[in-house]
């Protein structure tokens, strides 16, 4: 077939798709590589001859096996507690005629925000066997010798685990019940059964896939936490996988041993993401649209105060005694001691941010961290939700597994990935800012994917299609379609990032070298040195961060603030 | 609007794949200029990807598109959307939700570069055509559905394209407004002229706009005709079911223009029959007459027992039993009364019987 050109217009360039391959390379490499280089690491030798010999050692040696186990144990009974816990509250406030019900779940919200080690520096102040405040009072309030709680203990880790992975079930929960059809409860009411039978028998059948999957989600979060479990179990001479890994990497590192360990976390986490999607279908954790009609509210009667006691003293744990420890450690001249108007103090807040020589770097790192993960972060997400929502290339598909595999990969897997990728040529990163850029990036990736391809569902492909047709060439439809439309959703998920990379520890902590510490790492590290008052500080600080760069974005006009009022009436 | 370039519409063995699927199978029709032409079918025929084949969003598997004498889509390549000087309505209307109704109008012409006069003036000139002037600066979203279905045909009309595409631009609107833009749609088009393909499965819609239909059906042109020609002379079974309300009679052909059925013999025009063999003959449901007495003639007459009978205001509408066992449906004047149960006499008159080729 030949084709005249004589008369068709100069034709400009269009270089979307090279543009787009581009892409699919790079994030081909963002998560080919670490994890290419974690299985040829685990199946090899020092001299990188073929072997299963790690797995021998990982799977016969005692040091390696009650890590295992012990992480089992925890993941288990973290799961079970969390489903206790989460389903009752979720059931609660989704339900009921409860008082109260937007600000408990408000103050989930505050659970869910709050890194883990965090939390586990607060309730090292509470109920360290002889400085912690609980143990204080109950000594003060029965006069025994003995503590009543001990925070460096297996149950310790559990509970403080637990703190902080119930939110995943309760937002599952929560959702699942949010979602359901008021009709389906009246249907029950309709045939006769009171309110109780029908909650027995309709809601709670219909929410358990949810709780299941949140069981398996919390399992998950418990498997692969190495904040809490470092800084609690390993006062306590006890290892979980993670906090092996990590050891492996302390000198002198066995590099091998430690990819080998990190390849059942994997595989686990694998399966149960598979399992949880099963049972979840295709509703995801998103919000569906679309309600019958609102549910009505069980009526409590005169339990709907007791209800809400309920509600509060278990947030007491994740929240209210966590917070107030930190901040009263804060403005305490000694960090286990309550802070009376005569003894309150600014110390702690001028030495760590004067004379504490590492606050300024790590402050710097995590900022600048988290502003370049954050903007690339989501271009790239932004880029891959528009190829797999458009379908623009070929293997669309691909590249939309691609940014959502990283889910797979706990971050400590990653870090170690990371570190085996990126000490050796041609990309020898370790030791810069990059190679964080990198693990952070990886991390956040799947979920600012997810929320800009939800984000760009409610955007009608015609609406592009519409510019297209008019004139405009494929990058300028993007520009000046797309891109305002996005705005809202694309500002949601900047924020989300730079969050992300705040709370960060799992992977910093195998990748951080002494001029790349960020926040999270120091904080580990003090509460190595025991200087538990300027971790508060820093706690408060990082918290104080977080809400400013979520006001700044919504209220300044120029990232969009306002933005969504003029969307929202079209 | 000044001189223009009125460019014709050729495809040539159009073929879409997805997969092993042929949504679009070897379409070939030639669109004069300035003609209006339906692709008129059920969904899922192939009518919309034939369209966005048509505006360059999709390419072909196979064949070719031409507009004018430029090759715009082939299998070697395809001229993205914006290079083809098209304009398309789309369901949704596909209007900007953060740009005003000026804003959404003027964007293809600020594409072109256009001067700030320019602009000005083809805008007011086309908020009058549309009777959009008081709503200039709203957002689509403070606008009623025929409103925003009147931005969206300002936006594209106002960039003069050599081809406009609707893709079934009036199925967001209600019954009333439906019928109001239908010949809305013909006006502009008959003020302006453009090369038009149209796009819709509503046979009335494609009857009062269309130039010519291409009755779509499983990917390929079942018939292509004037509105008449299709509603008149259907080819095939699809075509007479699809358009009007038919009933297709499965007869035995006794030579080249008479069908032997239900007892009878029928003579009928349409393609030729050959002796013998099994044979499809379209009748319009209001062309059958229906009397208690035996006509006088007996040509084309046939005796029925009426199974059902509705009374639907403007007409009666019967459902009757002939002899074989098979249905047919009569819609006759409310005076022709005859309660379930009673014998009647069919007359299907000759030069309404259509035997279809197909």
């Amino acid at each position: 077939m030949t084709i005249t050109t004589t008369d068709t217009p100069k034709r400009r360039r269009d270089l979307t798709r090279p543009i787009l391959w581009l892409f699919a390379a790079f994030m081909t490499v963002l998560i080919v590589l670490p994890l290419s280089w974690l299985v040829v690491f685990a199946f090899t030798d020092k001299a990188r001859y073929p072997t299963l010999q790690n797995f021998v050692t990982l799977f016969t040696d005692p040091a390696f096996l009650d890590p295992l186990l012990t992480t089992g144990i925890i993941a288990t009974t973290s799961a079970v507690i969390c489903c206790l816990v989460a389903a009752p509250i979720g059931w609660l406030v989704s339900r009921t005629d409860m008082p109260g019900r937007q600000i408990i779940r408000a103050l989930v919200t505050a659970s869910f925000v709050t890194p883990p080690f965090l939390g586990a520096v607060a309730w090292e102040l509470l109920a360290a066997p002889n400085s912690g405040m609980l143990n204080q009072l109950y000594r003060y309030l029965t006069g025994a010798e003995d503590p009543l709680f001990d925070i460096y203990s297996l149950t310790g880790l559990i509970f403080v685990i637990s703190c902080y992975t119930f939110p995943f079930v309760f937002v599952l929960v929560a959702n699942a019940l949010d979602n359901m059809p008021g009709e389906l409860e009246d249907a029950s009411a309709i045939l006769g059964g009171r309110a109780w039978t029908t909650a027995r028998r309709v809601t709670i059948p219909l929410a358990l896939p949810a709780l299941v999957a949140g069981a398996l989600i919390a399992f998950l979060q418990a498997m692969t936490l190495f904040g809490s479990p470092a800084i609690l179990a390993l006062p306590a001479g006890f290892h979980i996988m993670t906090t092996k890994i990590w050891s492996l990497f302390q000198y002198p590192p066995k590099l091998e041993l430690a990819a080998a360990a990190a390849v059942p976390l994997l595989v686990l986490t694998i399966l149960l993401l598979q399992g949880q999607k099963f049972l979840l279908g295709r509703r995801g954790f998103s919000v569906v649209g679309g309600k019958y009609g609102p549910p009505r509210p069980v009526e409590m009667g005169g339990w709907r105060w007791a209800a809400l006691a309920f509600c509060l003293i278990v947030l007491l744990n994740p929240v209210f005694l966590p917070y107030f420890a930190l901040l009263n450690a804060a403005f305490s001249p000694n960090a286990t001691t309550l802070v009376t108007p005569s003894t309150a103090t600014l110390h702690n807040i001028v030495f760590v941010f004067t004379e504490l020589s590492s606050t300024q770097l790590a402050l710097k790192n995590t900022v600048i961290l988290g502003a370049s993960t954050a903007t690339v972060g989501t271009i790239l997400a932004l880029v891959v939700a528009y190829v797999t929502t458009r379908r623009v290339i070929a293997s669309h598909r691909m590249l939309g597994f691609l940014a959502t595999a990283p889910v797979a990969v706990p971050g400590i897997v990653l870090g170690v990935g990371l570190f085996l990728s990126y000490t050796r040529p041609p990309f020898v990163l370790y030791g810069t800012l990059w190679i964080l850029l990198l693990a952070f990036l990886t991390i956040n990736l799947p979920s600012a994917y997810q929320q800009l391809q939800a984000a760009f569902a409610t955007i009608h492909p015609e609406l592009e299609d519409a510019s297209r047709i008019l004139g405009a060439t494929r990058l300028q439809s993007l520009r000046q379609i797309t891109a305002p439309l996005l705005r809202t959703g694309v500002i949601a998920t900047w924020c989300f990032i730079f969050i992300g990379v705040m709370r960060e520890l799992s992977a910093a902590i195998v990748l951080f070298t002494s001029q790349t510490k960020v926040l999270s790492v120091l904080i580990y590290d003090l509460n190595e040195s025991g200087d538990l008052a300027a971790i508060s500080v820093l706690g408060i600080a990082m918290l104080v961060i977080t809400f400013a760069v979520v006001l700044a974005v919504n209220r300044i006009p120029i990232f969009g603030g306002g933005a969504g009022a003029r969307l929202r009436n079209s | 609007m000044g001189v223009r370039r009125l460019a014709s519409v050729d495809l040539r063995g159009l073929t879409k794949r997805f997969g092993a699927l042929a949504v679009v199978d070897n379409v070939s029709l030639k669109i004069d200029h300035g003609q209006l032409v339906c692709l008129l079918g059920p969904s899922g025929c192939g009518k919309t990807t034939t369209l966005r084949l048509i505006a360059g969003f999709l390419e072909p598997s196979d064949g070719e598109i031409r507009v004018g004498d430029r090759l715009v889509s082939s299998r070697a390549r395809t001229l993205p959307p914006e290079q083809r000087n098209m304009s398309m309505i789309f369901q949704s209307y596909a209007l900007w939700p953060h740009m005003t109704v000026t804003e959404n109008i003027v964007y293809g012409l600020r594409l072109r570069k256009l001067d700030r006069d320019t602009i000005a003036k083809k805008l007011a000139a086309i908020l009058a055509t549309t009777k959009l002037e008081a709503l200039a600066q709203r957002y689509p979203g403070e606008l009623s559905g025929g409103q925003q279905q009147r931005v969206a045909l300002a936006r594209a009309l106002i960039v003069e394209p050599e081809t406009l595409l609707l893709d079934e631009p009036l199925s967001n609107l209600d019954a009333n407004l439906r019928e109001e833009m239908r010949f809305e749609i013909r006006r502009l088009h008959d003020q302006y002229r453009y090369t038009t393909v149209y796009v819709t499965h509503d046979q009335s819609e494609a009857m009062t706009t269309a130039d010519l239909i291409a009755v779509m059906n499983g990917g390929r042109i079942d018939q292509l005709g004037t509105p008449e020609d299709i509603y008149a002379r259907p080819e095939s079974e699809f075509v007479a079911r699809f358009i009007g309300a038919s009933n297709v009679i499965k007869g035995t052909a006794r030579d080249a223009n008479h069908v032997a059925f239900a007892g009878a013999t029928l003579k009928v025009v349409g393609a030729p029959l050959a002796a013998g063999q099994a044979a499809t003959v379209a009748i319009r449901q209001h062309d059958i007459a229906l009397s208690t007495q035996p006509p006088a003639s007996s040509e084309n007459a046939i005796k029925a027992v009426v199974t059902r009978q509705v009374y639907l205001g403007a007409s009666r509408d019967y459902m009757v039993e002939v002899a074989d066992g098979s249905s047919l449906r009569a819609t006759t004047p409310t005076e022709t009364n005859v309660p379930k149960g009673g014998e009647v006499w069919l007359t299907l008159p000759s030069e309404r019987c259509r035997a279809l080729g197909r």
